[in-house]
């Protein structure tokens, strides 16, 4: 996850501000304007920095909140007098934000390429509403006669028609607007919207709703941009439709991942190259002829640098922390919780799911009583996890009730069912790899209050705190707190999954095949840590391996194609005709005998 | 009523000529997993390839002929070189490096062409136009260019349908995998998908070089364009990209007579309209 | 002494973290059939996926008719000789039957009597009425031999196939039983997966039982029949 940045980072960030403190002494007008470009361009590029490696929302308009921005600085402008920018800037941000509102509300109901496709479009709306219209001059776009100054009670203090005063207030922009981004990836919100970049479902699954969230961060991506547009505008005094256009959000796309994305210095790093790179390719004093011919060069480059350098200029920063050693294996820890849990009850009636004419589930009735292991076991194909998927909400029920204690629970969306205290794991491991163990649990813990309004820790930081180290003790993984969950074996990560769910406060455990793929010793301690959990929880297991569940389950139910063939204690289903029947075949029944 | 008939058929005719970009663009990312960004660029690349080889030939067809060899081992190498590397990595690289092909691309064409517009002939034997429904005149050489469309739509359902390698294609789009398994080399087959969806859009810019003049910017537009029609239609479908181009053509058309100053912005209204409605398209696999 | 066909020494395969093969030691020899039984999860589809090439073993190696193909794409493998035909058939819905029988048809290595497609329709016979359906309109029993029948127009020299039966009505597993004695009376080698313990001994030579990524049996029938214990322990309730 984020981390405050390195003490190489650190001092290389701190240069840089230094030199550009020194610009304006040492380097001529062009060289505080280009200068100026860079830093209001770097703020741009952090804010699509959050949106693509904070959240993973790749988007391909986010110039458009940055058109927003400087156009609205033309609109605020009058036509012979300096607009104050007490009242400009915030107009800018937060015409931007409501524009990102508005917008986001829509786009980030979509995914993938189709995200990359509404963004796109919605920003090439905006620049065919600016180019063909008459609203701002058109294409030939629209001058700010005076630009702005920062007044108070009519005197005043800044007039950014003087460059140096602008380029420093715009240095101490950069500066605030990378410091706010990278305390708000640290914070609850930050947290879980990185948790949903890597593996969004799951964070549903934990009971987060991650529509909010996004959208949300959607907002604030747009705001800062519209902030880094209405700064752009100033540099100039000059504004045109192309500010919206899919090169302008190219480019800073270019610049987010040259520089390395997720990490928020990367973007400064990467608006620096790139406008460097450009304006030594440009300049033919330097590269001769083909200086007019520098897209090309910024083409191959940018080929280049993906095909080689997929990690921008940040992965140079990057410290390979050796691999924790794989674990020793840990015992089981202590379970004691201060006082006892009772585990929800699960009741299943005529619980049907069909794809099309293929019945999965069939008419199953079941109830499952709290504070035991119930298991659930069936040849290939019987249903099985398609019936876990209709308990959790990943799928909805064709028929049937599902009633969790009291409360049906049948047809809800998966994060309201696992805010009801139903959790789940999956066959293939999934969890956060590149998180360590303390905060794929810490991730779980938030979701327990998961408003997106989270910027502080808040009040409930002790109360999590205390989740997850009763959660770690319990699966015996508190010496691997700070491991990344990429080094775990095997079992621990099944172990991590099993805590993620204590962590997050799930009083009904669903697990689809804990034991998979493990070791017999490992096998047995899970085994013994399941039994353990049943104290204060409710247990429900599929799984193929017998003697395991043998060995930890209190009830057994069996599924066949769909249909449940019985229900009862382990020994009654061993002893049950049809059961073996449905395993072994007939002659495998007589050899057992 | 002329003017708006004329609009119509001509809007029929840019959505045919759309369906030849969109369609390689769906099947390259609907088989290969891909975002070509750079895929309006084989448009442009057509319309100046027809540029030079009309001067040197004469007849735009023969243009045609010559330049759909040169395209497909222009699109086998580009394949070759830097698309094969993108089936691995994420959305956001793949935009990327097609990104840097644009500017690669478009600086290629300014060197080699340079920036001024350009006109290239219609053939003597089809100017003039032709009196539809007694009605309107049309020009004969756009109801050629139609008809070649329609021509190759019909060749392309064709290959697809009936043939060994149109097989291929539809099972790779179902199952990538199981094509391997079975021993098609799929690294071959996804050469031979690029180049033919870099054919398609550089006919397409070939023929349509004498409707419309011949700039720079035309690969970008198409390539918007083509980008809608695709998540119209449906990533992998052939029949979504014809119905979707036309659609688009259409409402292109409409939003010229009816409503200039918002006629893109009524395409991507109509492709929020059809996510809204079929979150996979119209022919996608939901 | 001939050399196998397939030969596997050595393997471990992963799924991420997950050690699912653990230094699997598997051949098949020419014209024999050989079931491989253990109960879900102990790794029987990765064995399989692992010998096709879809799966790169970290470490062993695979050999198919002497030459080493650890690493090789399948299909190359798949053109050597082997047809693997997946858990879910891998049958493309939208194809029809005769397209997807056709799809892959080729001749075999060597003077290789010909699978036709007369004597696929032969041989399944429900196959030829349904021949202009869509893949995705058949029965999971017809589709289970339309991926068989796929499987034997490539013409191989080895069938792979995972489970089966699984999931068919009885009267059609007795079908699919059949079909395969009849595949290996045309000298095909196959190794097949499946639940149904009696009708795998009747057809295979050779039987390996797999328990949590390892072979834990490797002989005849007989041998098998009469460890008790064994059968109870890995591949009973």
């Amino acid at each position: 996850m984020l981390r405050r940045p390195s003490a190489l980072v650190a001092i290389v960030l701190t240069a840089l501000v230094v030199a550009a403190l020194l610009v304006p002494f040492v380097g001529g007008s062009y060289a505080i304007k280009f200068t100026t470009r860079v830093l209001v361009l770097a703020i741009f590029v952090i804010s699509l920095d959050f949106l693509i490696g904070i959240t993973g929302l790749v988007s391909f308009g986010h110039a458009m909140f940055f058109g927003l921005g400087a156009y609205s600085l033309y609109f605020i402008s009058p036509q012979a007098e300096a607009a104050n920018a007490l009242v400009a800037f915030p107009a800018a941000i937060l015409g931007a934000g409501v524009a990102a509102a508005i917008i986001g509300a829509f786009c980030v109901l979509t995914r993938g390429f189709y995200f990359i496709m509404v963004t796109l479009a919605f920003g090439q709306m905006l620049f065919s509403l600016f180019y063909t219209s008459r609203i701002a001059g058109g294409s030939d776009g629209a001058y700010i006669n005076v630009k702005p100054e920062v007044a108070l009670f009519g005197v005043t203090i800044l007039d950014f028609d003087r460059r140096t005063a602008f380029y420093y207030f715009c240095l101490a922009a950069l500066v605030l607007v990378y410091l706010g981004a990278l305390g708000l990836a640290r914070t609850p919100f930050g947290r879980v919207l990185q948790a949903i970049r890597r593996n969004e479902q799951r964070v549903g699954a934990l009971g987060v709703n991650t529509y909010t969230h996004k959208l949300l961060s959607f907002v604030l991506a747009g705001a800062i941009a519209g902030f880094a547009g209405v700064l752009f505008a100033t540099i100039d005094g000059y504004v045109t439709p192309d500010l919206f256009g899919w090169r302008q959000s190219g480019v800073a796309i270019m610049m987010v991942v040259l520089g390395g994305v997720g990490t928020l210095f990367g973007p400064i790093l990467g608006a620096l190259l790139y406008s460097a790179i450009e304006e030594v390719l440009k300049t033919g004093s330097w590269v001769g002829p083909i200086a007019n011919h520098w897209s090309l060069g910024l083409g191959l480059i940018l080929i280049a640098a993906v095909l080689a350098w997929p990690r921008g200029v940040a992965g140079l920063f990057e410290t390979h922390a050796p691999p924790a050693p794989p674990g020793r294996d840990q015992p089981s820890g202590d379970l004691q919780a201060e006082r006892p849990q009772r585990g929800k009850a699960l009741a299943v009636e005529g619980l049907t799911r069909a794809f099309g004419g293929l019945v999965a589930v069939n008419d199953v009735s079941l109830k499952l009583a709290p504070n035991l292991v119930h298991g659930v076991i069936g040849p290939n194909g019987a249903g099985k996890t398609t019936f876990i998927n209709v308990l959790t909400g990943a799928l909805k029920p064709t028929a049937g009730r599902i009633r969790l204690d009291d409360e049906d629970i049948s047809g809800r969306t998966p994060y309201a069912i696992a805010r009801c205290g139903l959790g789940r794991s999956y066959q293939r491991t999934n969890i956060f790899l590149p998180f360590t163990v303390r905060e794929n649990c810490l991730i779980a813990a938030h979701a327990r209050h998961p408003s997106p309004f989270r910027l502080r820790a808040g009040k409930f930081a002790r109360e999590e705190e205390h989740e997850i180290v009763h959660a770690l003790a319990a699966t015996g993984l508190s010496a691997r707190a700070d491991a990344r969950a990429s080094h775990l074996s095997h079992g621990e990560q099944r172990q991590l999954e099993i805590a993620m769910l204590l962590a997050s406060g799930a009083r009904l455990l669903i697990l689809d095949e804990p034991l998979g793929g493990m070791g017999a010793e490992e096998t047995g301690r899970v085994t013994a840590l399941l039994r353990a959990l049943s104290v204060n929880h409710t247990v429900v297991l599929i799984e193929h391996d017998m003697d395991a569940i043998f060995a930890a389950a209190d009830t057994l139910t069996v599924l066949v194609e769909g249909k449940l063939l019985a229900h009862g204690k382990p020994e009654d289903i061993r002893r049950d005709p049809a059961v073996r029947e449905a395993y072994l075949g007939r002659w495998g029944q007589e050899i057992v005998r | 009523m002329d003017l708006v008939l004329t609009q119509i058929f001509n809007g029929l005719q840019y959505g045919l000529l759309l369906f030849l970009a969109a369609s390689g663009l769906t099947l390259i990312l609907g088989i290969m997993g891909v975002i070509n960004l750079s895929h309006g660029s084989f448009y442009m690349l057509g319309a100046y390839l027809s540029l030079t080889l009309t001067s040197l030939t004469g007849d735009i067809f023969l243009s045609l002929a010559l330049g759909i060899p040169i395209a497909f081992a222009f699109g086998a190498a580009i394949e070759w070189l830097f698309i094969r590397h993108l089936y691995e990595r994420d959305h956001l690289q793949q935009v990327l490096l097609t990104f840097g092909l644009i500017l690669v691309f478009n600086e290629v064409q300014r060197i080699l062409w340079g920036t001024f517009p350009h006109s290239v002939p219609i053939p003597s034997y089809l100017s003039g136009s032709v009196k539809l429904f007694g009605l309107m005149s049309y020009p004969n050489y756009r109801i050629a260019v139609a008809g070649l469309c329609v021509a190759l739509a019909l060749a392309m359902m064709f290959v697809i349908q009936r043939t060994k390698i149109g097989r291929m294609i539809r099972a790779g789009e179902s199952n990538r995998e199981m094509v391997e398994v079975l021993g098609i080399d799929t690294r071959l087959l996804f050469r031979f998908v690029f180049a033919a969806g870099v054919t398609l859009a550089a006919a397409g810019g070939i023929i349509a070089a004498p409707i419309e003049s011949v700039y720079p910017g035309i690969g970008e537009s198409v390539l918007i364009t083509s980008l809608v029609v695709v998540v119209i239609g449906g990533i992998g479908s052939v029949r979504g990209a014809f119905v979707g181009a036309l659609l688009i053509g259409l409402a292109d058309a409409f939003g010229k007579v009816f409503l200039p100053e918002f006629a893109t912005g009524l395409v991507y209204a109509l492709m929020a309209a059809v996510l809204v409605a079929r979150p996979g398209g119209l022919f996608g696999r939901a | 002494m001939t050399a196998p066909v397939l030969a596997a020494e050595k393997i471990n395969s992963y799924y991420g973290q997950s050690h699912i093969l653990r230094g699997v030691d598997f051949h098949v020899m020419p014209r024999e059939t050989v079931s491989l039984l253990g109960r879900n999860g102990m790794g029987k589809t990765t064995l399989l996926r692992s010998l096709v090439g879809l799966v790169k073993p970290r470490s062993g190696r695979v050999f198919l008719h002497g030459a080493d193909i650890t690493g090789s794409r399948p299909s190359f493998a798949a053109r050597a000789g082997l047809a693997f035909i997946p858990e879910d058939r891998g049958i493309f819905p939208n194809l029809t039957v005769i397209e997807n029988l056709t799809f892959a048809a080729r001749p075999g290595r060597g003077a290789r009597a010909g699978w036709t497609l007369e004597r696929i329709y032969s041989l399944f016979p429900r196959l030829a009425e349904r021949r202009s359906h869509w893949g995705n309109e058949l029965s999971g029993g017809e589709q289970k031999m339309l991926s068989i029948g796929r499987a034997l127009m490539t013409n191989p020299d080895l069938i792979l196939l995972d489970e089966a039966t699984e999931g068919l009505a009885p009267k059609v597993r007795d079908e699919i039983w059949a079909t395969l004695r009849q595949i290996a009376a045309t000298g095909i080698a196959s190794i097949v997966v499946d639940k149904n313990l009696d009708d795998l001994l009747a057809l295979a030579e050779r039987h390996v039982v797999m328990a949590k990524g390892e072979i834990v049996f490797d002989g005849t029938a007989q041998a098998l029949k009469a460890d008790a214990a064994l059968i109870h322990r890995h591949l009973g309730v």
